[in-house]
């Protein structure tokens, strides 16, 4: 007998089509996403920092004298989540990069969308995952910390004066997450390769890092403070939490007109490229 | 009759192009419930009517209507009720074929119990029960086709877009998977289009055929009144130099094919066979065999190209 005997049924029971058309998209990316051990032990690892400023609170509030060199006002959160960008970047490298490539060389963007999907389903579901991912690193223990100073702190963190840092916490932390999110999967869109759009991420996160110390201290121009997609981030926090960064050297304006085109500029990537029908004219 | 039936699709004048290459030139025709053969050689617009079905292109000029709806205008509407299985490979690294084809029902619109249930059902069906839960890299070429086919199939579609399905098959694979789908259009009253350049596939599987040539169609309708007497074919053998032969009955318009076994001759209507001995008697040549033959949908196709008689 053949095996195409073996059931197959004609399927009536079609209800409307899912309003979140996009969530078995994120939700299956993560599930390929966090099955890798190694990736959650990174995952893991971005809360090192979180256990340390957790330690340092605790400290302060036990021996209040330390406060002269742990100081945990509301700058503690702003250089918890400047020190998270780094985590950040690390987690969509090694689990966001091949989002849209490995849909590029292995066909699966037809898979997706010959189905009752439109091309903005297909971006958000893929967005979702490293919104996830990143947000899972910053805005995750960033509260989290916010309510252990409150708990354990609650005579300093209880004021009426520092009810500012929860939603500073909450926009400081989805600006680095929205950013990173878009431009790792307007450089993944870009490519056919995982490994090849981790290398251009590592690129543009880590190498104009490089060059704009190289271009700041070497050579004295401020504005290549602007070139690195990290500092100009940096500087959004700088002006959120009030903290005073050497390597911040123009105002944060210019920073945030930097990282809103950068954002617009991945949108348009990811419109351009995300298609069922490459047209080459 | 497939015409006596409400057409699923049909198009009006379409017109598609890629910048300034001209893929689709003012095509007008429809596909009926049934399977219908898309044929036509590569470049012909094939895979341009089918990405226009499924709403990736916009007409230039003119309108296609699927399912009483304009795939530009409701693309969503109208990709539900398609099954697609593309020509080139299409799977997510990492994924079992069981998890790739249950994800696939439930984009097409399936709750996500149900598209578990029926992924197991159809990769069955198909015949990778036993290896539907191996990562899809780890398939064979013939594997990866089943799970393609598989994964058009899921959401119980009501046309099934084949593209070049047998590409990449040996022999007993392409005779399974032909099986297969003519299994689907046969006993699961499935409709489907076959897009293939691979004449046999579409013979054994089709009712309907429109082949297209250059961005227009050059011939459609049902593979028997395309293939039956509409011209006389003769399969012929002669004894002696059958060059003059050739060369009379051609300038008389009748198409000379050589086969391995004698050759084939297509008459123009109004000639007979008498025709034919009659030629060989005028150059002294002998008929030793003439035997009255079917058109092939080859002849066809070749015919509709502008191929008249391949040598």
């Amino acid at each position: 007998m053949p095996i195409y005997d073996q059931g197959y049924r004609r399927y009536e029971a079609r209800g409307p089509l899912r309003k979140a058309r996009f969530w078995p998209i994120t939700r299956e990316a993560l599930r390929l996403v966090l099955s890798k051990r190694a990736f959650l032990g990174l995952l893991l690892a971005g809360f090192i920092p979180f256990v340390v400023r957790v330690a340092q609170i605790y400290i302060v509030t036990q021996y209040p004298q330390a406060d002269r060199v742990l100081p945990i006002d509301g700058r503690l959160f702003g250089e918890f989540l400047n020190q998270q960008i780094g985590f950040t970047i690390l987690l969509v490298i090694f689990g966001a990069s091949g989002l849209v490539a490995n849909d590029l060389r292995t066909g699966a963007i037809l898979a997706y969308l010959s189905r009752p999907l439109t091309r903005r389903d297909y971006v958000i579901g893929k967005l979702l995952v490293p919104l996830f991912l990143c947000l899972s690193v910053t805005l995750a223990p960033g509260l989290l910390l916010y309510a252990t100073g409150l708990s354990l702190a609650p005579d300093f963190y209880g004021k009426w004066e520092l009810a500012w840092i929860g939603p500073a916490i909450v926009v400081h932390a989805c600006a680095i997450s929205l950013v990173v999110s878009l431009l790792t999967l307007a450089i993944s869109a870009l490519s056919r390769s995982a490994r090849v759009a981790g290398l251009a991420l590592f690129g543009l996160m880590v190498g104009l890092e490089m060059v704009r110390v190289i271009l700041q201290h070497g050579f004295r121009q401020k504005p290549a403070m602007l070139l690195s997609i990290q500092t100009n981030l940096r500087a959004v926090g700088t002006a959120l939490f009030g903290i005073a960064d050497r390597e911040v050297v123009m105002a944060w304006g210019w920073s945030a007109l930097v990282l809103a085109l950068l954002s617009l500029g991945c949108l348009y990537v990811l419109r351009s490229r995300v298609r069922a029908v490459e047209i080459v004219t | 009759m497939a015409e006596d039936r409400a057409p699923l699709v049909s198009f009006e004048d379409l017109a598609v192009s890629y910048g300034l290459v001209q893929a689709l030139a003012g095509v007008r025709g429809a596909f009926y419930p049934g399977p219908t053969g898309l044929l036509g050689p590569n470049g012909a617009g094939k895979t341009t009517l089918l990405k226009t079905l499924l709403g990736f292109l916009s007409p230039d000029a003119g309108r296609m209507t699927a399912f009483g709806k304009d795939p530009t205008k409701e693309p969503l509407e109208v990709r539900r009720k398609l099954g697609y299985m593309p020509e080139q490979d299409c799977h997510i690294p990492g994924m079992s074929a069981s998890a790739f084809v249950a994800f696939a029902g439930e984009l097409s619109g399936l709750p996500r119990d149900e598209a578990i249930s029926r992924a197991h059902e159809v990769l069955y069906y198909v015949g990778l029960g036993e290896a539907r839960y191996r990562n899809l890299e780890t398939y064979s070429t013939g594997m990866k086709q089943r799970v393609k086919l598989a994964q058009a199939l899921v959401h119980d579609p009501e046309l099934l877009l084949l593209d070049e399905p047998t590409n990449g098959l040996d022999p007993q694979g392409r005779d399974e998977m032909l099986v297969l789908i003519r299994d689907i259009a046969t006993r699961r009253g499935m409709s489907l289009i076959l897009c293939s350049h691979l004449l046999h596939d579409v013979e054994r599987v089709c009712e309907q055929v429109i082949v297209l040539n250059q961005g227009q169609i050059a011939r459609q309708g049902s593979i028997r009144e395309l293939t039956g007497a509409r011209r006389q074919v003769f399969d012929v053998r002669f004894k002696g130099d059958s060059e003059a032969v050739r060369t009379d009955l051609k300038d008389l318009g009748v198409d000379w094919r050589e086969g391995d076994d004698g050759v084939r001759l297509l008459l123009p209507e109004g000639l007979g066979p008498d025709t034919v001995f009659r030629v060989a008697k005028e150059c002294g040549v002998q008929v030793r065999h003439l035997r009255p033959g079917a058109e092939t949908l080859e002849d066809v196709f070749l015919r509709a190209l502008g191929h008249e008689v391949q040598d």
